[in-house]
């Protein structure tokens, strides 16, 4: 009797997994709700949904004929929210290695894109949607020493193959900053030690000169193969380098400290490419440059524990909001560091409240809604089409019943891509199932 | 030139006696029998041996007794001191030794080294056990009596070392030389530090058994500090029941078992009936609580090393009546550290106030001596006296801690320490305090028998150049070529000091000397056990130089360049250097850790009060007094005189109680090594100076479970404490709460997922095994339940049976199966929990808690026909394959089907905001607000058994309450105060005083040791920096690892 039930239920989830499709043909309406546009004050109007695009959003914006319609009355519609680095999709289970393809081994990889290790059917989509996050950039690992771990892609977390679910154009370069290391956690002591300070010092240097040679040989592979009579032999790795920094593309660089920030801005800046810095821990001691430059900021999760004993107990929370004071754009992602404890893509679902975090240590709370949905899709070249609630954009909404800042809010209903997507997910179907025991 | 240096190298090897014969020695044997067969030849040669009678004239002699004898006379007959005094008659056969301008001291004693201990054949049991020899290591519990050779004596392991010349010609006379290696390393010895021929350098055997809290990571047996502890506690019990049982046998051998002979507890046995002391490590002010409350409870007489933070523990030891042994080797900054990496003020103050040890220490009237630790030369140990005078100390009593001092602590100063007569005659001549800059050391009478370098008549020409400064050397070996740095500081005369820093570490440069434009000077390192001796000599010129060092039979030629000039020193005494006064200092720490304030009576008013009992108050009042509430409710009327603090509108909720914390402990959260560990107690190893205690007070915590890690199916005891910030360990502890223990079931325990870290695998390797272990653990307990029950009964019946050995394990074991220890279990998966339910029920206990239980919705039913509380986190899932079905609903779910549930922390940083994730309950399941707020208050406070005295506020209870500027469950809310038994300990407000001062404070204490930061790291990557820890941060989570 159980096993069956069982059985059902697990293929219902798996159903469920894929079952976001891409743009919808479909018109589709909601009515009577709060629009929080993000540019913009709020309405109580409708949002009108067409061929998978916002096609109108406005207090008396008219419903299509034969259109489906969500009556949204006493609810708020937000932009779906996004997750702005993340490994959803590339591990199931951390634990088990047969399951993770969140890091390639190796140093140089600009020729490996993450999107193409995506699980459409992962758990983890479903569970993370759920919480109201619709797209992520879906960002390769480093391996230990690695220092570009592949590109990454801004997905949508909807779609039954990782065609459907990509963003044309938003393939990004992401480099593993090679920094200063002299702090390492040592298992044979469970501890953190301290290496010698030129030593590290030494080593980052040659690996920082190292990706300059990757940089110049790519323009180089470039310039010879641009010319008529090419003799050079393909290089895959060399042509991903050249195409991911040679156009309007910036790059995505994970960097913690002040120092490798610092050198990290030198490097974007000495190479010409425009950089969207991800990490960023100690980024608010270098928050002038970083404003001076308009560089925009991928943050680690909120909740983390100082770095320095003698740091203030909150100074983690109050980060955000002294960057955005600062005038800096910021953003948050899962998989950008910080955090505590095994981490991971499981917690994607935990972003909105990273952000809301900030917010009562001088993140305001208009901010802190921009830094999970417009700004993301500024830095990473894709507010044409997501961040907002505009007409033209693609129609990735959230529905639901207060702010999805508040731990407690519902998430009554979820667009992706213009269409209506169930919120059921692995979590919620074995709690109602033993729930019923 | 290269063969007399060789020659020097060897009367500095083997001893000032073969200086006259220097020029006998064949010189073919320097260049090819080699250093070896050398140093086998302990007597070549034949030294004289002059009539035992001296009299040293017309000397300062400082008694060492509070005396100081102007233009006095020391006379010495047959190795004792025969009279001390001025205008004392010379005796006609004194060898009179002209003591002009000169002055006599007590021969220094170094209180704790291995000094004289043959340096190649150390005995291998001492530290080769427990230890990997190559590949896995293998896996070694406590009765294979890791690291225990207290057998050995320091006494047995005299013979040919090196070092102990130069020590005696800096005017060392004896010694108090140990076993270093292991747990129970073995005995120490007092020896004298004269030429070892006759009757040997031992004044006295046994004089203290060394221990050491050694401990490894994952490996063997003990593999944390608690397990080292538990070791010592049980090791200890073990030898009074083996003295107990031989006595007994002893007494009436007729009829009983013989009891057996134990190699290791013979010598301990003796030690403790002999009242020897045990020699025990405490750096720390948290390690000198822990080891004095050891001592007191194992009833060990202890001698404390290390003691550096006697500073703050002068009070403790002398109530304890505890001496101590005082490490000269002071903390520092660390070389070649990150220039950006902060150094936390606890670090900087303890830097100050360490050298400060001594006088506090005398001042409370504890009873101490320097010891080298380690230390190389008697330099740097001279180093280490001076900084202690620069603090304050006097002369007088520096010279007592290095000689009456240490001579007291042995029990020899009856014969040792000063200048009286009677007394054996361990002299030093000398032109001031021999730790003085500059002072030449005349001669040191030793067991009254007289040593003198010889001063080697070299003209020293005027220097040709300066050398001061950092050098960039090349020295050509057989291997190829080896980069070396070496700074230099040279004073007028041609003295050169430094040190030369290659790829395996520093040395200190001694006997340098620049003569016109030759630089010479000597280096001395120990390798592989033994130390080497290398001379160099080098010609300068200008910026460069070249020569070679040679080290026994080899030689290398060396080149270098000069590639910074010395920074002019003067600079150093600036004006802007500030001394930040030191009750500045201690008020600053009083104010970092430690209560906000001490409350007398009060109310807060104005406030929501969630009592989570029963009724929520708006606008409501709560009185506090005597550190519990006196009254709540709305209408609450606030005693005359007592302080009001108006909430605002604030909320205020009983302070949280983490139910699953690793923070606070200090060396390891796991004892990793063995599948049960029943016996070690997180309780041993509480860290009062964990940063994270005062962070979680910000997230309004007030109680936490401190738990063992989960490695082992049946893992140690846990410990709570509430966070009074400030207070040392034993107070953090909650009073009367009943004991308990961490069992922990599935992946972690069968180390399914830690194959990677060259962890050793044992058994368990599954589920089943977990159980078994479980169940074979109890099997064994009821046995061991059974034997003293037996005994008792015998006893009661009139006979006097053989006690059975008292195992710690065990009987943490039997405190479970009579109900008087909590259970609380690691586990996820649902087939899991029921297992150990059943198992439980079958050895007739109940399971307190199920920790972590993310499966546990799937049996709520039997949790909850069990009786077992459930503790779990909000919302983490698949990080591991028995996490993949944890869902957010759980504590909600639990809860529903009548399970008393609570949701923790595993984490310091999560415990910061546990109202956040209670809150989540809320969101996932449906919980109400208040059911929600008890899952971090009430729940686990009933769960632990102490729900009489907190979790909620009801009147009567400890006045522990967090205080938040909003609605509690909000994730926009502050924590503004948190108290605990009534007192302030955060305030948001002075958070921010407190901040400021210390960051302030800061700045002027790195200011101090400005030309310590500003210094270039060396250009050499050099030795692995030791980190300074001293407040290190460790975090431990179940969710990575055990």
């Amino acid at each position: 009797m159980r096993s069956t039930k069982q059985c059902l239920f697990l293929s219902v989830i798996l159903v469920l997994a894929a079952a976001a499709p891409a743009l919808s043909a479909e018109s589709l309406a909601i009515v009577g709700g709060t629009v929080h546009p993000i540019v913009g004050e709020p309405f109580v109007g409708t949002v009108v949904i067409e061929d998978g695009l916002i096609a109108a959003a406005a207090a008396d914006a008219e419903v299509p004929a034969g259109a489906a319609t969500i009556d949204a009355t006493g609810l708020h519609v937000y932009p779906g929210l996004m997750d702005a680095l993340s490994q959803v999709g590339l591990v199931e289970v951390n634990a088990v290695p047969a399951t993770d393809d969140q890091a390639e081994m190796g140093t140089y990889n600009p020729h490996l894109t993450a999107a193409t290790a995506v699980h459409p059917a992962s758990e983890v989509i479903p569970v993370t949607r759920a919480n109201g996050i619709t797209h992520v950039l879906v960002t390769p690992e480093a391996d230990d020493d690695g220092i570009i771990p592949g590109r990454a892609t801004l997905i949508h977390l909807g779609g039954w193959t990782i065609e459907e679910m990509a963003e044309p154009d938003t393939s990004t370069l992401v480099i593993d900053w090679p920094g200063v290391v002299t702090r390492r956690f040592d298992f044979r002591t469970f501890s953190i030690v301290e290496s010698p300070f030129k030593e590290a010092e030494e080593k980052a240097q040659k690996a920082q000169n190292e990706l300059r040679d990757w940089f110049d040989a790519a323009r180089h592979y470039a310039r010879a193969h641009a010319g008529e009579r090419v003799r050079a032999e393909r290089d895959l790795k060399l042509e991903a380098l050249a195409g991911a920094i040679d156009g309007d593309r910036p790059i995505v660089v994970v960097a913690q400290s002040k120092r490798d920030i610092e050198d990290a801005v030198a490097f974007a800046e000495e190479q010409g490419v425009g950089l969207v810095l991800a990490g960023g821990r100690d980024a608010w001691e270098v928050k002038e440059l970083l404003a001076e430059k308009s560089i925009p900021l991928i943050l680690g999760m909120t909740q983390s524990l100082p770095r320095n004993e003698d740091d203030p107990y909150d100074r983690p929370y109050g980060v955000p909001g002294e960057l955005v004071a600062a005038g800096l754009k910021i953003a948050f992602g899962s998989g950008a560091g910080g955090g505590f404890g095994p981490g991971g893509p499981h917690n994607s679902r935990l972003v909105p409240w990273e952000a809301a975090t900030a917010v009562p240590y001088g993140l305001a709370e208009e901010d802190a809604l921009r830094a999970l949905t417009l700004w993301p899709a500024e830095m990473l070249g894709a507010a044409d089409r997501l961040g907002s609630i505009e007409p033209g954009k693609i129609a990735n909404l959230v529905v639901t019943d207060r702010s999805p800042l508040e731990i407690t809010f519902r998430l009554e209903y979820l667009i992706i891509g213009g269409r209506e997507v169930p919120t059921t997910n692995r979590h919620r179907t074995l709690y109602e199932t033993y729930r019923a025991r | 030139m290269r063969q007399p240096l060789s020659a020097r190298l060897l009367e500095f090897r083997i001893g000032s006696s073969l200086l006259k014969h220097r020029t006998c020695l064949p010189r073919q044997l320097f260049t090819a029998a080699g250093l070896a067969i050398l140093l086998a030849a302990s007597a070549f040669g034949e030294p004289p041996n002059p009539p035992p009678y001296y009299a040293i004239q017309n000397a300062r002699v400082v008694t060492g007794n509070g005396s100081v004898l102007e233009n006095a006379t020391v006379l010495i007959a047959d190795g004792l001191i025969e009279g001390v005094g001025a205008g004392l008659e010379i005796p006609a056969d004194a060898w009179v030794v002209d003591g002009a301008g000169l002055s006599v001291y007590p021969g220094l004693i170094d209180a704790l080294t291995d000094l004289g201990q043959a340096q190649e054949s150390e005995e291998s049991g001492a530290s080769g056990r427990g230890g990997p020899a190559g590949g896995m290591p293998e896996l070694l519990g406590p009765e294979d009596r890791p690291k225990t050779t207290p057998w050995v004596s320091a006494a047995d392991l005299m013979g040919d070392d090196g070092r102990v010349e130069k020590w005696r010609s800096a005017g060392f006379t004896a010694a108090v030389s140990s076993p270093t290696g292991g747990i129970f390393a073995g005995s120490a010895a007092l020896i004298h530090l004269g030429e070892t021929d006759g009757a040997g350098p031992v004044l006295a055997s046994d004089v203290a058994q060394r221990l050491n809290l050694d401990h490894g990571g994952f490996g063997s047996f003990p593999s944390s500090l608690m397990g080292a502890l538990f070791y010592i506690r049980q090791i200890v019990s073990d030898t009074r029941h083996y003295s107990d049982s031989h006595a007994l046998y002893a007494a009436s051998p007729a009829g009983r078992e013989r009891p057996g002979y134990d190699r290791a507890l013979e010598p301990i046995g003796r030690a403790l009936a002999d009242g020897t002391p045990f020699l025990m490590p405490a750096q720390l002010a948290r390690e000198i609580d822990r080891a004095l409350v050891f001592g007191e409870e194992q009833r060990l007489p202890l001698l404390i090393y290390g003691a550096h933070s006697g500073y703050a523990r002068a009070a403790q030891l002398a109530r304890a009546k505890t001496p101590v042994l005082v490490s000269l080797d002071w903390p520092e900054a660390e070389k070649d550290r990150d220039p950006d990496a902060d150094t936390p003020f606890r670090t900087l103050y303890h830097r100050r106030m360490a050298v400060t040890t001594p006088q506090k220490l005398i001042d409370a009237g504890v009873r101490y001596a320097f010891y080298s630790d380690g230390l190389a030369s008697p330099s740097e140990f001279f180093d280490g006296v001076r900084a202690v005078i620069e603090a304050g100390l006097s002369e007088a009593d520096a010279l007592a801690a290095l000689t009456s001092g240490p001579a007291a602590i042995y029990g020899v100063d009856d014969r040792l320490g000063t200048v009286e007569t009677g007394k054996i005659a361990n002299l030093v001549l000398a032109s001031g305090p021999p730790w003085a800059e500059d002072v030449e050391v005349e001669a040191v009478w030793i067991d009254g028998r007289k040593y003198q370098e010889r001063k080697i008549e070299e003209d020293f020409d005027p220097p040709a150049s300066d050398v001061s400064g950092s050098w960039a050397l090349t020295m050509t070996t057989p291997g190829g070529t080896r980069e070396l740095t070496a700074e230099l500081d040279m004073n007028d005369e041609g003295k050169v000091t430094g040190e030369i820093e290659g790829q395996t570490g520093t040395t200190q440069i001694d006997d340098g000397r620049m003569s016109d434009d030759l630089l010479r000077f000597k280096t001395t390192r120990s390798m592989g056990g033994r130390s080497m001796t290398a001379s160099w000599s080098l010609t300068v010129e200008g910026e460069s130089l070249s020569g070679s060092m040679s080290a026994g039979p080899m030689s290398m030629d060396i080149s270098g360049e000069r590639t910074a000039v010395a920074e002019a020193e003067d600079e150093e005494d600036g004006e802007e250097e500030e001394e930040v006064p030191l009750a500045e200092l201690e008020a600053a720490m009083a104010v970092y850790q430690g209560p906000v304030r001490e409350m007398e009576t009060f109310a807060i008013t104005n406030a929501t009060i969630w009592t989570v009992s029963g009724e929520t108050f708006e606008n409501g009042t709560i009185v506090v007094r005597d550190g519990k509430i006196a009254a709540v409710g709305t209408d609450v009327k606030v005693p005359s005189g007592a302080e009001v603090i108006d909430a605002g509108g604030g909320h205020l909720i009983p302070g949280i109680f983490d139910a699953h914390s690793h923070i606070a402990i200090q060396g390891g959260g796991n004892e990793g090594s063995v599948a049960v560990t029943a016996m070690v107690r997180i309780g041993d190893v509480i860290n009062p100076d964990d940063i994270n205690i005062y962070r979680a007070l910000a997230g309004g915590v007030t109680t936490a479970n401190i738990l063992h890690g989960s490695s082992n199916p049946i893992g140690g005891q846990n410990q709570l404490i509430k966070l009074r910030w400030g207070a040392d360990a034993e107070r953090l502890k909650l009073e009367g709460a009943p004991p308990g223990i961490k069992f922990a079931l599935g992946e972690n325990p069968k180390r399914s997922n830690f194959r990677s870290f060259r962890i050793p695998q044992r058994y368990p390797q599954t589920r089943m095994g977990v159980m078994d272990v479980i169940r074979q653990a109890f099997t064994e307990a009821v046995e061991y339940r059974r034997s003293w029950e037996e005994y008792r009964a015998a006893r009661a019946g009139g006979d006097e049976p053989m006690p059975p050995r008292r195992d710690y394990k065990l009987e943490a074991l039997v405190e479970i199966l009579e109900g008087k220890r909590l259970v609380h279990s690691h586990c996820y998966r649902a087939d899991e929990i029921l297992q150990l339910l059943r198992l439980a029920e079958e050895f007739g206990f109940r399971v307190a808690t199920l920790q972590h239980v993310l499966e546990g919705y799937k049996v709520a039913d039997e949790i909850a026909a069990h009786g077992a509380g459930a503790s779990t986190f909000s919302d983490w899932w698949g990080y591991k394959v028995e996490a993949y079905d944890a869902i957010p609903h759980n504590a909600a779910l639990m809860t529903e089907r009548g399970v008393n549930v609570s949701i923790n922390s595993d984490s310091g940083e999560e415990m910061r905001h546990l109202n956040q994730e209670a809150a989540k309950a809320v969101k996932w399941g449906g919980l109400g607000e208040i059911e929600a707020l008890k899952l971090v208050t009430l729940n686990p406070a009933v769960q632990f058994g102490v729900d009489d005295r907190i979790g909620s506020i009801e009147v009567g209870k400890d006045a522990d309450l967090a205080l938040y500027d909003g609605h509690p469950l909000a994730i926009t809310s502050i924590v503004q105060k948190t108290f605990v038994d009534g007192d302030l300990y955060f305030d948001r407000e002075t958070d921010r005083q407190r901040q400021a001062t210390v960051d302030a404070l800061k700045k002027r204490l790195l200011g101090d040791d400005n030309g310590e930061d500003e210094e270039e790291p060396s250009e050499e990557g050099g030795s692995e920096p030791e980190p300074e820890v001293i407040w290190q941060e460790e975090i431990y989570s179940c969710r990575e690892i055990g």
